[in-house]
């Protein structure tokens, strides 16, 4: 429904049409009675009367409906012949146009509720004589209440009529002022005992495809209902040749649960055509509890005499004695309430999970290799949206909300507050996130390390809170999103952010990083991620042997995800887990470099650029950037970052350039040779002995058979290629 | 992609009325002010369902489905009639000249949605 501010609005709409209407009305009137009795002017008074009803209908305004109703039914006659417009038809018009202004009036809230009973009789009479013996207007028939006034506005509900049309109900019941509802006589109500499935019967006239029906869909609608198709008559059915397409041949019969309401059913059917036949029955039994055998309601006494020979044959061939009939209806229809739940190996969901992936390649093979027009022949997009339906189910077969993996959390920092003496406010979001099942199992450790690295060394003591003008309760937010194919699970502390002198001085003790080696603060900040670091002056029982924050990263880098750090000093520390949806259909763009094929995804791409001569400019002798409408933004050849180069270095005039969006660089731009495609793809992960190599994101298998790597777009565009001192331009790239 | 509906009526309120509900349950709903304007829009918009009045200036809502059914684009359009008249004749009429159903005003937002699914799945 829509909104009330927009029903208001709509509603001074109506007014202003009622305004408008009225004029109209009152000029048609008074043209009538200066003698001007044409078909237009009176179509054009009915027209107004008849606008002004059928909105206040909509806005209920239940007077108003039931007075322009009248008055229009008196239009209607006169326009249509059957009443004369004689001076006196006319006078009495003109009074009841008086009475309908002062309605609207009454509805706009600006006057009181006009006393419509002497107008009322008037239309009345004229409709009832005709127009003959009109002279009511002086002489009200008081014994008139206009209370009870009866205005058919409605045909009975419950009948169809010959013409196919059964009136929908279109009564919005509160402001229904003439007591139509639809109806719905349950014989659930008539008998005890259980109540058998109804039987629908429906024969479609020929002619049931006329007029843009399709009684298809009204066996659909029953099928929704629980309908099951029991028969299907094609005794009907001509030979091929003679079959018209646009005629209806069949007979359905379907069995539909009791449960479902006669009148629920019956309204599937409103818009058949008229001699279509439509039964709605239901087994004698439901209507009949004396009736023997099958329903005795003890299950301690087994019936033994079975009411027909095959119902014996079926029982007597059980081991045990044959369940009363109703004990199991009655388990049925508990059933049918309570929600069930199945549990399953994981092992079976994840081969399922494979073969669906697998369809999802064979999908992608066959719309590779037929032609378009082949395509369509053997209805391949519909097996593809299939497909798709079926993969997004079975994922979300293994879905659940990330709360799982956080729950743990707020008891943790409970614990930790006792013995560090920090206390630690809790924010948590997006915890109703949906991850598979595996990934949130194997977060649940690196996350306590983070949550615990944070605290311990992220957090700082009250006291030195204070001292530097924070409040002396930490804050740690605890965060899920989704975004495309990934999920990013942030821990952000706003404590004193990571020590680099510190952490660098202590990797070059522990041997990590040579003496002289040359680290930008996020190399510093990853050194913290490195086997065996640590910085805790003391060690603790919390953290500070070193193996947190590495725990961390190889569990996230076994799950195909990474860990991006990013630290201000003085304002806090951000550790986010980057992870991948286990199988997921990746919507990718298929470049090429070097003619090679790789997997771009397309929700990091914003545009693609073919620079012109002079775009594309190098910034420092390893550097290069686009210029794109006044931005300068980084650009990285991708042939040289995987080593692909071909002997000659192509121009960027014969290349393209995709900017990509990243989370750590901002927008980027990626060189590459040519885009050859569109496509969804299955991501397949890399093999665990595979060393992880930033950049890659996973490959799949393309239509034609062979193997594309995915890029991992925010490693690609972080890791340190030959091309990689970006932090310059990070500015012009705002 | 959901389901586009062309709404004829010469009442602006009602057919703002029409579009809020109808957009309300996820149809896309373009209008037009009469039968003559009606029968233009089809051609533009190629609705998947016409909703139309009856009693309307120009040309009124029987002439415009008799004209939309002319069309043989439009041979298998579902045509609702959405009228305060609920006579058998005007039924009739509406009927011979092609429409799938009637449904009388005022309608209920919800009801009206139902029956749209019910001839335009």
């Amino acid at each position: 429904m829509p909104v009330s501010d927009e029903l208001d609005e709509i509603q001074a709409i109506f007014f202003e049409e009622c305004t408008e209407g009225l004029a109209v009305a009152e000029q048609g009137l008074s043209a009538m009675a200066a003698g001007d009795v044409s078909k237009e002017v009176i179509a054009g008074v009915f027209r107004a009367v008849h606008s002004i009803k059928g909105g206040s209908g909509a806005f209920g305004h239940a007077a108003l409906l039931a007075f322009s109703h009248c008055f229009e039914n008196v239009l209607d006659e006169v326009r249509g012949g059957k009443i004369a417009a004689t001076p006196e038809v006319t006078k009495v018009m003109l009074t009841a146009f008086d009475v309908l202004a002062d309605h609207v009036a009454a509805a706009q809230g600006v006057a009181g509720p006009p006393s419509d009973a002497a107008a009322l009789a008037a239309l009345e009479e004229v409709l009832a004589t005709k127009g003959a013996g009109t002279m009511a207007i002086a002489s009200p028939a008081p014994s008139t209440p206009v209370e009870t006034t009866p205005v058919d506005i409605e045909p009975a509900p419950a009948e169809a009529d010959q013409f196919g049309f059964t009136p929908v109900i279109a009564g919005v019941e509160e402001l229904d002022p003439f007591g139509f509802e639809p109806v719905g006589v349950s014989m659930d109500d008539l008998g005890s005992g259980d109540p058998q499935p109804w039987t629908v019967r429906f024969d479609p006239s020929r002619a049931a495809m006329a007029n843009g029906a399709e009684p298809l869909l009204a066996v659909r609608e029953v099928e929704r209902l629980g309908g099951v198709m029991t028969e299907v008559d094609i005794s009907a059915l001509p030979p091929l040749r003679d079959l018209d397409p646009e005629e209806s041949y069949l007979t359905w019969t379907l069995s539909v649960p009791a449960t479902v309401e006669e009148s629920t059913i019956s309204e599937c059917f409103d818009f058949v055509a008229p001699d279509s036949v439509v039964e709605i029955t239901r087994a004698a039994a439901s209507m009949a509890p004396a009736m023997p055998a099958p329903i005795d309601p003890s299950p301690a006494e087994p019936k033994t005499a079975p009411p027909t020979p095959v119902l014996a044959l079926v029982e007597t061939a059980n081991e045990p004695p044959p369940p009363p009939r109703v004990t199991s209806t009655a388990d049925a229809r508990q059933v049918e309430v309570v929600q069930q739940t199945i549990r399953v190996d994981l092992m079976k969901l994840d081969m399922l999970l494979n073969l669906v992936g697998e369809l999802v390649i064979r999908n992608s093979i066959l719309s590779d290799r037929l032609p378009p027009v082949d395509q369509e022949r053997v209805e391949l997009p519909e097996l593809a949206r299939l497909t798709r339906e079926i993969q997004d189910n079975v994922m979300s077969l293994r879905a659940q909300p990330i709360r799982q993996a956080f729950s743990r959390v707020p008891r943790m920092l409970r614990d930790l507050a006792g013995e560090t003496g920090k206390q630690v406010i809790l924010e948590v979001s997006g915890e109703t996130t949906e991850v598979d099942k595996g990934v949130i199992e194997k977060i649940g450790d690196p996350l306590t390390h983070m949550i615990r690295n944070a605290v311990d060394h992220g957090i700082e003591d009250p006291a030195d809170r204070l001292a530097a003008g924070k409040p002396a309760e930490g804050l740690i937010k605890l965060s899920a999103e989704q975004k495309g194919a990934r999920i990013f699970v942030r821990v952000s502390d706003d404590g004193k952010g990571i020590d680099r002198v510190r952490v660098r001085a202590k990797a070059i003790e522990k041997g990590i990083i040579a003496a002289d080696a040359v680290l930008s603060d996020e190399e510093i900040d990853q050194l913290i991620c490195a086997p065996g670091f640590s910085t805790a002056d003391t060690i603790s029982s919390i953290s500070g042997r070193g193996v947190g924050m590495d725990v961390v990263r190889s569990n996230v880098e076994a799950l195909g995800g990474r860990v991006d750090i990013t630290s201000t000093p003085g304002v806090g520390t951000t550790f986010t887990m980057i992870l991948p949806l286990t199988l997921a259909i990746l919507d990718g763009m298929i470049v090429r470099l070097s003619g090679q094929r790789f997997v771009l995804p397309l929700t990091n791409v914003i545009e693609t650029v073919r620079p012109e001569p002079g775009q594309v400019r190098p910034m420092t002798p390893t550097s290069e950037v686009i210029e794109l409408r006044g931005n300068y933004l980084p650009v990285k050849r991708l042939t040289d970052m995987f080593g692909l180069n071909e002997e000659a270095r192509r121009s960027p005039e014969e290349s393209l350039i995709i900017i990509v969006e990243s989370e750590s660089v901002g927008n980027v731009g990626l060189m590459v040779d040519t885009i050859d495609d569109r496509r969804e793809v299955v991501i397949k992960s890399l093999d665990q002995n595979l060393y992880p190599i930033r950049g890659l994101g996973g490959a799949t298998i393309l239509g034609d058979g062979s193997i594309a790597l995915i890029l991992d777009i925010d490693a690609l565009v972080a890791s340190a290629g030959p091309i990689t001192s970006n932090a310059p331009l990070k500015g012009l790239a705002a | 992609m959901s389901k586009l509906i062309l709404a004829v009526d010469d009442s602006a309120s009602m057919r703002m009325l029409l579009k809020a509900s109808l957009t309300a349950q996820g149809f896309r709903v373009e209008s037009a002010d009469d039968g003559e304007h009606g029968l233009e829009r089809m051609h533009d918009v190629v609705p998947d369902l016409l909703i139309t009045d009856i009693n309307m200036p120009k040309m009124d809502g029987f002439e415009l489905i008799e004209a939309v059914r002319a069309v043989p684009q439009f041979r298998g359009t579902p045509i609702l009639v959405l009228s305060t008249e609920f006579s058998d004749d005007k039924k009739l009429r509406a009927r011979s000249a092609g429409a799938t159903g009637w449904i009388t005003k005022p309608f209920d937002s919800e009801k009206l949605g139902a029956a749209i699914r019910r001839v335009c799945p």
